[in-house]
């Protein structure tokens, strides 16, 4: 059994699709030099067993350390590196990996691992059942946070309410780095996304709502990994600053379908808004 | 009469990562303090972060200054996977 896995890995590992992935995943990283390769080891043995397709893309952020070397240096086949020039923000990350991306089903990660890789399954299956943004969730009844110190505790708990009243968001935890979309989903919400900082996430979940997708929760482990770069508190004032702005900018009519965020130039499925039929939010 | 082991076993399971790195240092010193020699088992192990492997580095660097070796048994997919792509399969004695 596992000599089929590890079989399956070395020969991802070596030999590039021939066909269309059915699986993406994308990890943002923003100097993770220290970090990144084993994430990059845990996810591709966990992806390469399920024995579907699948592509990695690490989109890296203007990383000044040896991120970038470190993982072209591993000469994975079927691991497409983006490189920045320069530092635009986790969501301006994602953003690009999504854009390049050509699975039916796309993930995006954090480079920490701090939601396990084998958690991709219970995503999935939320996928399987007709919903179209499936977002892990620390919140969630059933999730397993582990050494969440107590500011971030009360920072998240601080945040869910905000987001709850103001965007009635049926997700609990906006911010977990682990959320899987339709591809159609997340050309369509990636095209219309603004912020390129932290609170894209929120961004996201709002237009998934404001678009009518189907929108779901699957609590997660959640392991927080020494080496994060976010200030909670900076986080938080920021946060809300952010939260204004997507009133202000939904009101200013900057997410109008018609607007395209520039950099989804040439995305096939540039995104349609799902027909009014199953624009019923779950 | 003393009875000093020479090589001690010990099993690790679930996520090797800094969370778990002074509590395996502590065990490790504690065994390499009688014994040159150290197995880790990692079957059951399914990540191991850059700290982990620092410490299992370091681990096996006493080992062999004491004249024994560190040995890593039987590793799961994933930290094989992990140990190769971080180059330190050659490094380690890995059965
Ligand atoms: N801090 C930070 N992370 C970024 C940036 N761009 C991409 N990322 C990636 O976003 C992910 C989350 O970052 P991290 O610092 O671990 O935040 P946390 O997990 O929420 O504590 C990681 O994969 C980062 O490499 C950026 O500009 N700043």
């Amino acid at each position: 059994m596992t000599e089929t896995d590890l079989a399956a890995y070395r020969h991802w590992a070596t030999t590039p699709l021939q066909t269309k992935p059915t699986y993406s995943v994308v990890i943002p990283a923003y100097n993770e030099e220290w970090r990144i390769i084993p994430t990059i080891g845990a996810i591709a043995t966990h992806m390469c067993a399920l024995g579907e397709p699948w592509e990695m893309i690490v989109a890296d952020d203007g990383s000044t350390d040896s991120t970038v070397e470190l993982v072209a240096d591993l000469g994975l086949a079927n691991l497409n590196l983006l490189v920045a020039d320069a530092n635009g923000g986790k969501g301006s990350a994602v953003r690009r990996g999504i854009f390049e991306s050509s699975g039916e089903i796309v993930l995006f990660a954090d480079a920490d691992q701090s939601t396990p890789i084998e958690q991709f399954g219970d995503l999935l299956a939320k996928i399987d059942e007709g919903y179209d943004v499936v977002v892990g969730s620390r919140a969630a009844v059933g999730a397993d946070v582990a050494s969440k110190s107590l500011s971030r505790t009360i920072f998240s708990y601080g945040l869910k309410t905000l987001v709850q009243t103001l965007f009635r968001i049926p997700v609990s935890d906006t911010q977990c780095g682990f959320k899987m979309f339709t591809a159609d989903a997340a050309m369509l919400l990636f095209s219309r996304q603004v912020i390129d900082e932290f609170s894209f996430d929120l961004e996201i979940l709002f237009l998934a709502k404001k678009f009518g997708l189907r929108t779901t929760e699957v609590p997660v482990t959640w392991i927080d990994a020494p080496g994060s770069k976010v200030d909670a508190a900076k986080v938080a004032v920021e946060f809300v600053k952010d939260l204004i702005a997507i009133r202000r900018n939904d009101l200013a009519g900057v997410y109008a379908t018609d607007n395209h965020h520039p950099d989804s130039a040439g995305v096939k499925a540039g995104g349609s808004i799902p027909s009014q039929t199953n624009r019923q939010a779950a | 009469m003393n009875i000093i082991p020479t090589v001690s076993e010990i099993e690790l399971q679930g996520r090797f990562d800094a969370h778990e790195a002074e509590s395996f240092r502590e065990i490790v010193d504690g065994i390499l303090a009688n014994s040159a020699s150290l197995s880790v088992v990692l079957t059951a192990v399914d990540f191991v972060d850059s700290t982990a492997l620092a410490e299992l580095v370091r681990a096996m660097k006493r080992c062999r200054e004491a004249g024994g070796d560190l040995i890593l048994v039987k590793p799961s997919d994933p930290v094989r996977v992990i140990l190769e792509l971080t180059r330190l399969d050659a490094a380690f004695t890995i059965t």
